[in-house]
């Protein structure tokens, strides 16, 4: 695991402190320690049921921890809230019906200590062209904007949005994210979970990995990226000399069904530069990047190798995790039918 | 407190706008006595004239169904909606939503309570002094509080499809056998005496015809409040984890 921050200073924003949450015997929340730092835009990333809804849901007293000491601005995250510095929107937040969504937008204005006008949060939102519609008539994408307008209707200096993006398709995605930079552009904190690795790339400076709970990485897009092998290698190859394959630089993990072989690699220049270097001629060569699935293959495979270089070599049999050998068997299966 | 009066005045706006809720808790009653008022006039019923026990009768009914079933539906709903989670994120101190909720349901029985009773005064003929008159429509609002105890206890206890059932339950079972479509006699009677929608009915009554209300009346209901509002803290507190 990596920890300890480097970059952003000053006092944490929010602070994680072996947070456990379990409920009968899942744990949901397993040990999470992590800072925020002022003006840092943070991605929470991890797939469904990683823990990061029950973690922002504690963040905000929603729930409480099993154990450990989760802490905003320096007190209890209670506080925070009601002193109106945070602005949250959750994915399982609802709205009032039979109001409009002007007349709601105005209402939780109204609850904030630090009130924006109106008229200029429909705008930031986006949903000025529908604030005299009622809430319950309004589409998926447009719910989710109102959401988003009740979280900034204060100044405050802390965001959370829980999987924002939701239900928008592609173009109010963009429009979102073109609107939420405009809100951290003036020094706010941003904590956003989101299981699109693409959305962590884009929109955040530092991304933050969880998996069944537990913090599997820490860095900036461009070292998890690397970390989980960013690239996927396929080519064909005829008399295969498997621990030489193993032995590739930036190599994360191989997986070889008769002459089809399939490297992720952080570097795949270098991994493909020292096959070639070493005489081997590939066929079919494809280069491809990962998805967020492999990418956590990688990464819990490398978390449950307790290898802490990301160039490590691990084979693809030594995955312990079954969850993860089933989805990469499937995923198997499917390039066999793809013919690939 | 302001921002809590806000959240009430929405709430408000809000019934006014429900139909549903207008046709039970004002417009049953309302027909109900302009159909049945005036085929009963002779006749007499826990000490006095027909017309003016339904009059009482029919004011609780519209009250007591907006108190219970209405909130119970609301607040079950909203919570699974995850409005009460929303609004957790608000700087509303915690209880706001609650209290709200019984003051918009306060405000709201104002109406369906005065309606009947100016159609009893006007159309039914029932007569008495002024106090009386603010007497009887005033046991019938703070009697609702009862029920609106309850409707936060089942709306934040139960998911909103079992809740709609429940509520209509206890409000038929109250109503019917507290006396409130029809005055109860015999047997039934003896039941009815320990419901609070029968001895806010007699307490009325009892105004009308000058006799003194008895201790157990007023027992009898606070007891019921006093149960409701204990078993509503209970359903408050026990959800706070997953609100």
């Amino acid at each position: 695991m990596t920890q300890g921050r480097m970059g952003a200073s000053g006092a944490p924003v929010v602070s994680f402190e072996n947070v456990r949450k379990v409920y009968g015997h899942v744990k949901a929340v397993d040990g999470l320690t992590m800072d925020l730092r002022p003006g840092e835009t943070v991605a929470f990333l991890g797939p469904n049921g990683a823990g990061k809804s029950t973690s922002l849901d504690m963040l905000l007293d929603l729930r409480k921890p099993t154990s450990g000491t989760i802490r905003m601005f320096g007190s209890d995250p209670y506080h925070a809230i009601k002193a109106g510095r945070v602005g949250a929107m959750l994915q399982s937040g609802g709205l009032m019906p039979e109001v409009t969504v002007r007349e709601l937008v105005a209402l939780v204005t109204g609850f904030h200590p630090r009130p924006l006008p109106v008229d200029q949060t429909l705008k930031r939102a986006g949903i000025a062209s529908f604030a005299g519609q009622r809430v319950d008539k309004l589409s998926g994408g447009q719910t989710q904007r109102v959401r988003f307008a009740l979280a900034i209707v204060g100044e405050c200096d802390l965001i959370v949005l829980d999987e924002p993006t939701a239900a928008m398709d592609v173009e109010t995605r963009q429009a979102f994210w073109a609107n939420m930079k405009a809100e951290v552009a003036e020094g706010r904190t941003l904590l956003f979970a989101t299981h699109y690795l693409e959305e962590a790339d884009q929109a955040a400076d530092r991304i933050v990995v969880i998996n069944k709970g537990r913090l599997l990485a820490d860095g900036t897009p461009s070292q998890i990226k690397a970390r989980a092998g960013a690239k996927r290698i396929s080519f064909r190859l005829d008399r295969i000399d498997e621990p030489f394959l193993l032995g590739l630089p930036a190599l994360v993990n191989v997986e070889i069904r008769h002459d089809l072989v399939q490297i992720q690699s952080s570097d795949s220049d270098r991994t493909l530069y020292a096959l070639l270097d070493a005489g081997y001629r590939p066929r079919e060569i494809e280069l491809s990047s990962l998805g967020l699935e492999q990418a956590f293959i990688a990464i819990t495979t490398e978390d449950d190798n307790s290898t802490e270089d990301a160039d490590s070599t691990v084979h693809d049999s030594t995955v312990h995790d079954s969850t993860v050998q089933d989805s990469a068997a499937q995923r198997a299966d499917g390039y066999a039918r793809n013919g690939r | 407190m302001n921002s809590t009066l806000a959240l009430a005045r929405a709430e408000i706006r809000r019934l006014g706008r429900n139909k549903r809720y207008s046709i039970f808790s004002v417009g049953l009653p309302v027909v109900l006595y302009l159909v049945i008022a005036p085929s009963v006039k002779h006749v007499h019923v826990y000490g006095v004239s027909y017309p003016a026990y339904y009059m009482i009768a029919m004011a609780s009914i519209g009250a007591f169904s907006g108190a219970l079933t209405g909130n119970a539906q609301r607040i079950s709903q909203e919570r699974k909606d995850g409005w009460v989670r929303q609004l957790r994120l608000t700087a509303l101190p915690a209880n706001a939503y609650v209290i709200a909720k019984i003051i918009a349901s306060m405000v709201i029985t104002v109406p369906s309570i005065a309606i009947v009773l100016l159609l009893g005064r006007f159309y039914g003929g029932v007569h008495m002094e002024l106090w009386k008159w603010l007497a009887v429509g005033g046991t019938i609002w703070i009697g609702s509080l009862t029920f609106t105890a309850l409707a936060v206890a089942l709306g934040y206890r139960f998911m909103p499809d079992t809740v709609q059932p429940m509520a209509m339950f206890v409000y038929f079972v109250m109503s019917i056998l507290g006396g409130l479509w029809f005055a109860l006699t015999g047997f039934l009677a003896k039941i009815g005496h320990v419901l609070p929608t029968y001895q806010i009915t007699r307490i009325g009554t009892d105004l009308i015809s000058n006799q003194s209300v008895p201790a157990t009346a007023y027992l009898t209901i606070l007891a019921w409040f006093a149960g409701f509002v204990v078993l509503a803290v209970l359903a408050v507190r026990g959800t706070a984890e997953t609100v």
